[in-house]
């Protein structure tokens, strides 16, 4: 036990004694060394399960007066991880309620332990969704809005952080601040506010440039489904088909000569304004999570179908109240993919998604990302225009193919995807290449990767992300970004004097 | 306090830093910045200071830091109604008027960069010309900034083109009250803007922190923003507005909901027959007089569009959707509001630009005009309204005389509440009479769940005695953007 | 067999995605019922499931983890329900259970385990060849004269909880057989304990020895049709015995076979029975069910695996032949639970749960329970007599007003 008894009594008293463990055995789900880290996790000293706001601002007032670090979780899937010996790990998986969900103001209340299998079904059944972040529906819903996850249906959408309402948060120094309407006891429908928006301090990411305290509870935004209450699953695991009815819901899959013409096309079916949906997906990781196993997806893949049509690709989901409005956006959509020369891809891969809606809904076999070993990491991660993310498109074979020749990753180019936000206002970009977990320089290859793509992006100009949230990459790379290292530093001493909030090197 | 020969010196350095004739001292020009339409009471500025480009605001702010002279920035041409462009402690006053480049105009990807004295009068008709339009404000002044305007998270007409609050404002430049010059997420960098290819349209970052929210909502305490990216909107090419009367208030908020739901509708907002009766009349007060009498208390004004492609039928099915709503609700869109012999081309030509004519509409009625207004839910403007005309009908002031405006936000899930109380500024009991309907009602809405989000003038006190925690949070942050405390000071929790 | 270090591929590629202890996303249809693993539920740390258990195991056997105080009570509290397993193969390929049941292996190889509670088994099933450790003689003892076809090469296996705890299950079964005009037999001395509860403690010298002797049985009866009513003997016959040596016959549930008789017309419903109920599909006979294929080869890179092995996915588990069943009774209203067919939650009757942690299985049990009556049932159904234990109990202790069936009792009375 590296916690003093005295703080672990402490600790103990404010939870109660079944809901805090220092003992080896319970620790050693929380620093197993996942194949997609980097670095190996540092055992936490405790793990510690409060149950309500009170808990969380007492146990961080511990911390304060002794000290000790601490970093917030709900599911292990995310990005924190314990980088300091004697570090706790708030786990909050028991502040799991769903305290309001309004459907004439269209929003849900929500505290961390609320998963996206809980939080879906509820406001589905309701006639209303909400934008999931691409994690799985094991994950914490307020986790990927705080950190502002990104998700297949941004075109209609927007990037989940914009769907935040309200925000009641513990700072790293145990005070508890409510932002936006909450602040005022005006209720949870705007995070903005009063004055100059404090929510702009709230990004969920971990890291030395993030993570300030523990957020214990938000408001999101819910717009309306037009599905059924329920979805119509069919089938048994790992054969779902999930299909809604194609008179309202349908769902296209185009390929194009170039990657200007699929972004000509987003961009003018953004413009009309039409499609639930719509993205250029990952060609390869398509491959991995519409098959059932490893063998499979060599399969599949080995077979070239997917090189040869989804390279220059887009997925089209449309979605609408009426037949009537369907037969329009079809013919809209159907005049923009003859403009812009795009033809559809082979039947049996549109087919796919038309019978697994799920991928626009949940996306509950995201983690088949992981099937070949475990061996995946995304990059990029950056926003701007439609038009500026392929650009940057364009630019991940200067740096990528070095990696694909040489057998560090699997040959797959083109497996980055364009998510047009706000009808096509701005985009997402994410690259993601599958390496071989079991390499023994595997590690070497992640970091390689992310530099060479960082400095690609630099060469050009490109934003495609910022500097990783590690202090020595935010000070080497901040000042290319307007300095943003150092306010962020500044911010950071001042909200997190001790630094004993989400430590990371 | 400065003496006149340190205002002589102060105007030698700053003639160093921008060309002698952008610095005015004289008293007539002073005078008029040393106070607006609002109960705010400021005091005279030292000095009036229109750089022209951005190093020179900077090169002004990092002199007032050396110096500890307060810097008060305006954008807009007046009438200024918010006490923000008011010095609360003398300064300098940084007009940003001669600002005004359009910097790029992008139909492609939908967005407009300006600088902060780029007006709407001027860039509506420039975005028209590339087929776009901006998610206006309700009938700005012809001299507003739009860059002010998207600062201060002013309501604008198109609910289901705002995702958030902030929206439509995307990225900006702005000089910190240290003197630095920062560029706001994906504007950040990598380099300088002539290596930067980025469309600088994410607002996001750079890194865990959304730097650009800081500087919405504060009047210009956090930082002075030299130029900022909008997003705009396809111009469509057929419309049709739709006037939906409503007896009581308590009828619209459901229709409010269901079409912003479904998202039917472009423009949707709600005017009673006096702000209503005030935007359109012609002859004053004959016009006004009549109209009020003449349209229904409540009328929601709505509109459908289509776009490029198949316009018509695209009208037609929103137009279904409409229909379809309002019968749900027992209620009647038209095309026109005979009794008042209002067209809805003639609305629809109004919403589409700024205030055209010299005296703003809400000046017209008595020549001044405070407004109250506040976020709240849907479900809860009601009742909102019926609190108002409560504490109005105990203080006496007819309800009549009250003007008020509801616009949807973000969806339909806020509304922006205004009430518009008029006044004749030369009389002073009734001076006297609307302040003090309008602090009373303003402390009632704010103990009764309003929430003031923009805590302009007198309801800095009200809001921010309520919430510690966040102004402890606030000055922290202040004190890393502005330690010299020379932006603005006075304002809001500063 | 596999020992814990052939697993070292799956616990080396767990991603701590969160899989193993929430339903499959689209198939929940609120914010209750989605968790599946019932120590995760009840425990709440994230060690208390199939990621935990297989991050134990790894670093036991990387010797960074040693038999701590509460190490042994945290590997044995699992029922080994296998929704870890079959959620995580929903997506991975990778084989959850069978670290866990080899960690408990070498738990026991290394001679900490298993729980004392346990150890017992292996002595009883010496000596009485069945795990309460009653007369090996009377383990037949219910069943009636005249029954039985002799030298039929289909044998009814009972089992020891049907013999020797409720032996009206056995007698429902040769009921529905006899009226299904099914031509069986029995094992009588020689059917010894399948040797489930030895496996799934990781007491495999015992449980091989139970193995070696029922398939020896088998063989020399020249049987080729196996038919049980009790679902841990169903999945362990089709789990374990392959492991061992290639299966000589076929292996039926009772609903199998019936089902059978019903699309046959052999099997006529007569009596309405007015009730509203909700099946729960037990562990080894719906997601553990499927047939285990052996595999030797190697894990290439990219998680290829050569030659390609079958894996156990849970896709073909006995879900529909007790549904098709019940729903042919007059009178019976079935509604369906939230978490089902594969993603069923536990009886808490597993994994020698009951007997080292009955407050744990009790716990359970009333987890599942409540989840059962907020279908509005009124009755709760099942196909195995470690559930009928399990949920009998909840019953009593709790005072629950739902009542439980074994599905040959509801069959037999409809007949």
């Amino acid at each position: 036990m590296s916690l003093p008894g005295y703080i672990y009594k402490m600790l103990e008293n404010v939870v109660g004694p079944e809901n805090i463990s220092d003992s080896p055995h319970i620790l050693a789900a929380y620093r197993h060394f996942s194949p997609q880290a980097v670095h190996r996790p540092v055992s936490p000293a405790a793990v510690i399960l409060p149950g309500s706001t009170e808990e969380v601002q007492n146990l961080i007032r511990i911390c304060n007066r002794y000290h000790i670090k601490y970093i917030p979780e709900v599911s292990l899937f995310g990005m924190s991880a314990v980088a300091f010996p004697d570090t706790v790990i708030i786990n909050l998986r028991r502040m799991n309620r769903i305290l309001e969900i309004n459907e004439v103001d269209r929003y849900a209340v929500i505290e961390p332990g609320v998963r996206h299998v809980q939080l879906k079904p509820e406001v589905l059944k309701r006639g209303l969704n909400y934008p999931t972040a691409s994690v799985g529906p094991s994950c914490s819903v307020l986790a990927n809005f705080v950190a502002s996850g990104d998700h297949h249906v941004q075109h209609s959408f927007s990037r989940v952080s914009r769907y935040l309402l309200g925000i009641e948060w513990v700072l790293p120094t145990g005070e508890i601040l409510r932002v936006g309407s909450p602040a005022l006891g005006a209720g949870w429908f705007c995070a903005d506010g009063p004055g100059p928006a404090l929510r702009g301090l709230v990004r969920g990411w971990n890291g030395w440039g993030g993570g300030l305290g523990i957020v214990t509870r938000i408001a999101i935004g819910l717009d309306a489904w037009k599905g059924p209450p329920t979805l119509p699953v069919e089938g048994h695991s790992p054969q779902y088909q999930i299909r809604l009815p194609r008179e309202c819901h349908r769902v296209h899959i185009f390929k194009f000569p170039s990657l200007d013409r699929v972004r000509d096309a987003m961009l003018e079916i953004g413009k009309a304004e039409i499609g639930f949906a719509v993205l250029k997906f990952f060609y390869a990781t398509e491959a991995v999570l519409y098959t059932e196993s490893a063998n499979d997806f060599w399969e599949l893949w080995n077979s070239g179908l997917y090189q040869k049509e989804l390279p220059q690709a887009l997925w089209v989901y449309l979605a609408t109240w009426t037949p009537e409005e369907m037969e329009y956006e079809e013919r809209v959509l159907s005049d923009i993919i003859r403009e812009t020369g795009g033809e559809p891809v082979e039947e049996s891969i549109r087919k796919k998604y038309e019978e697994n809606m799920d991928f626009f809904i949940m996306v509950s076999f995201l983690q088949r990302t992981l099937k070949l070993g475990g061996g995946w990491s995304p990059t990029k991660l950056g926003g701007d225009s439609v038009h500026h993310m392929f650009e940057v498109a364009k630019s991940i074979p200067e740096f990528l193919s070095e990696f694909i020749d040489k057998g560090l990753i699997l040959n797959a180019p083109h497996n980055f995807q364009i998510i047009p936000m706000e009808y096509g206002h701005m985009a997402h970009i994410e690259l993601l290449y599958f390496y071989d977990r079991t390499a023994p320089d595997r590690r070497k290859v992640q970091m390689d990767i992310s530099q060479k793509s960082l400095e690609t992006d630099i060469r050009h100009g490109f934003h495609a992300a910022t500097p990783a949230h590690g202090r020595a990459m935010m000070e080497k790379y901040g000042p290319l970004w307007s300095n943003f290292h150092l306010w962020a530093a500044k911010i950071r001493a001042a909200f997190n004097p001790q630094e004993i909030s989400n430590p990371t090197s | 306090m400065s003496m006149p020969e340190d205002i002589a010196d102060f105007k030698k350095v700053l003639a160093s830093i921008v060309k002698p004739e952008n610095i005015l001292d004289d008293a007539v020009h002073l005078e008029k910045y040393s106070r607006d339409c609002s109960f705010v009471a400021g005091s005279r500025p030292l000095l009036l200071v229109y750089p022209e480009t951005g190093d020179e605001v900077k090169r002004i702010v990092i002199w007032a830091g050396e110096t500890g002279i307060p810097l008060v920035p305006v954008s807009s041409g007046p009438p200024h109604f918010h006490g923000d462009t008011v010095p609360s402690q003398s300064g300098i006053v940084v007009d940003f008027s001669k600002m005004r480049r359009i910097l790029k105009i992008d139909p492609i990807n939908r967005y407009a960069r300006v600088e902060p004295g780029v007006t709407y009068a001027e860039l509506v008709p420039e975005v028209r010309k590339h087929g776009l339009r901006l998610n206006l404000p309700l009938l700005p002044r012809d001299s507003k900034s739009v860059v002010t305007s998207r600062l201060e998270r002013e309501p604008v007409l198109i609910p289901k083109y705002q995702y958030d609050y902030t929206d439509p404002l995307l990225t900006l430049e702005v000089v910190y009250g240290t003197g630095d010059v920062f560029r706001t997420g994906s504007a950040s960098g990598p380099g300088d803007l002539d290596h930067l290819k980025s469309d600088m349209v994410n607002p996001w970052g750079p890194g865990s922190v959304d730097y650009y929210r800081f500087l919405t909502g504060a009047q210009g305490t956090m930082g002075l923003v030299t130029w900022a990216t909008i997003k705009t909107e396809v111009l469509p090419s057929l419309q049709k507005l739709f006037f939906i009367p409503v007896t009581d208030a308590v009828g619209f908020p459901p229709l409010l909901a269901a079409l912003l739901r479904q998202r039917v509708v472009d423009e949707c907002l709600v005017l009673n027959n006096v702000n209503l009766a005030a935007i359109l009349a012609e002859n004053w007060p004959e016009d006004y007089l009549e109209l009020k009498k003449s349209l229904p208390p409540w009328t929601v004004i709505t509109c459908v569009a289509g776009y490029q492609r198949y316009p018509e039928e695209r009208v037609a099915i929103q137009e279904k959707y409409l229909l379809n709503i309002c019968r749900s609700l027992n209620l009647r869109e038209q095309l026109d509001l005979p009794a008042a012999g209002i067209r809805g081309s003639t609305v629809l030509e109004l919403l589409s630009g700024s205030w055209k004519k010299k005296t703003y509409w809400k000046q017209c009625f008595k020549g001044a005009c405070h407004d109250i207004f506040f976020l709240a839910p849907l479900s809860r403007v009601a009742d909102f309204i019926n609190l108002v005309q409560k504490i109005a009908a105990r203080l006496r002031y007819p309800e009549e005389d009250i003007g008020c405006y509801i616009q949807p936000m973000v969806q339909g899930r806020g509304c922006h509440c205004e009430f518009n109380l008029f006044c004749d500024e030369s009389n002073p009991d009734e001076v006297a009479k609307v302040k003090r309907l309008f602090m009373e009602t303003s402390e009632v809405l704010i103990q009764n769940g309003a929430f003031f989000s923009r805590p302009y003038g007198p309801w800095a006190e009200m809001v921010f005695s309520r919430y510690t925690e966040g102004v402890i949070a606030l000055k922290k942050l202040k004190n890393i953007f502005d330690p010299h405390e020379i932006l603005n000071p006075g304002k809001l929790c500063f | 067999m596999e020992t814990l270090k052939d697993y070292l591929y799956t616990m080396e590629s767990c991603n701590s995605c969160g899989q193993c202890r929430f339903i499959l996303g689209p198939l929940s249809k609120g914010k209750d019922y989605v968790e599946v693993c019932p120590i995760y539920s009840r425990f709440l740390f994230e060690s208390y499931s199939g990621q935990g258990l297989i991050n134990i195991a790894q670093e036991i056997l990387e010797g960074t983890l040693g038999y701590e105080e509460g190490l042994l009570e945290h590997i044995y509290s699992c029922t080994t329900c296998g929704a870890c397993d079959i959620n995580c193969k929903s997506v991975r390929d990778m084989e959850v259970m069978d670290t866990i049941l080899a960690l408990r292996a070498k738990c026991v190889e290394d001679g900490y385990g298993p729980l004392p509670a346990h150890k017992k088994y292996s002595s009883l099933v010496e000596k009485e060849h069945n795990i309460y450790g009653k007369d090996h003689d009377q383990r037949f003892d219910w069943l009636p004269e005249g029954t039985l076809t002799t030298n039929s090469d289909t044998v009814y296996f009972a089992g020891c909880t049907t013999s020797y705890l409720y032996p009206e299950i056995g007698i429902n079964t040769v009921r529905l057989l006899q009226a299904s005009d099914i031509k069986f037999d029995v094992l009588s001395a020689g059917e010894y304990c399948c040797g489930a509860p030895l496996w799934r403690t990781g007491q495999m010298a015992a449980a091989e020895k139970l193995v070696r002797h029922n398939l020896d049985m088998m063989k020399k009866r020249g049987i080729k049709t196996l038919v049980t009513s009790c679902a841990e003997c169903y999945g362990t016959f089709k789990g374990l015995y392959p492991r061992i040596e290639e299966l000589s016959f076929e292996v039926l549930h009772i609903t199998e076979l019936l089902r059978r008789s019903l699309q046959k017309g052999q099997l006529q419903f007569t009596n309405r029975l007015s009730m509203k109920a909700t099946y729960h599909d037990p562990c080894l006979l719906g997601r553990l069910s499927e047939l285990y294929i052996p595999w030797k080869g190697e894990i290439k890179a990219f998680g290829y695996h050569d030659p390609p092995k079958k894996f156990r996915r849970g896709t073909y588990g006995v879900y529909a032949a007790p549904r098709e069943i019940l729903k042919a009774i007059p009178g019976i209203e079935l509604v369906e639970m939230t978490r089902r067919a594969e993603n069923a939650f536990c009886c808490g009757g597993g994994g020698g749960v009951p007997d080292a942690f009955p407050e744990l299985s009790l716990w359970i049990a009333s987890e599942r329970l409540g989840e059962a009556a907020s279908t509005g049932a009124e009755a709760i159904i099942s196909a195995c007599p470690f559930c009928k234990s399990s949920f009998e109990k909840a019953i009593i202790a709790k005072q629950n007003p739902l009542h439980y069936y074994d599905i040959t009792e509801l069959i037999a009375r409809a007949i």
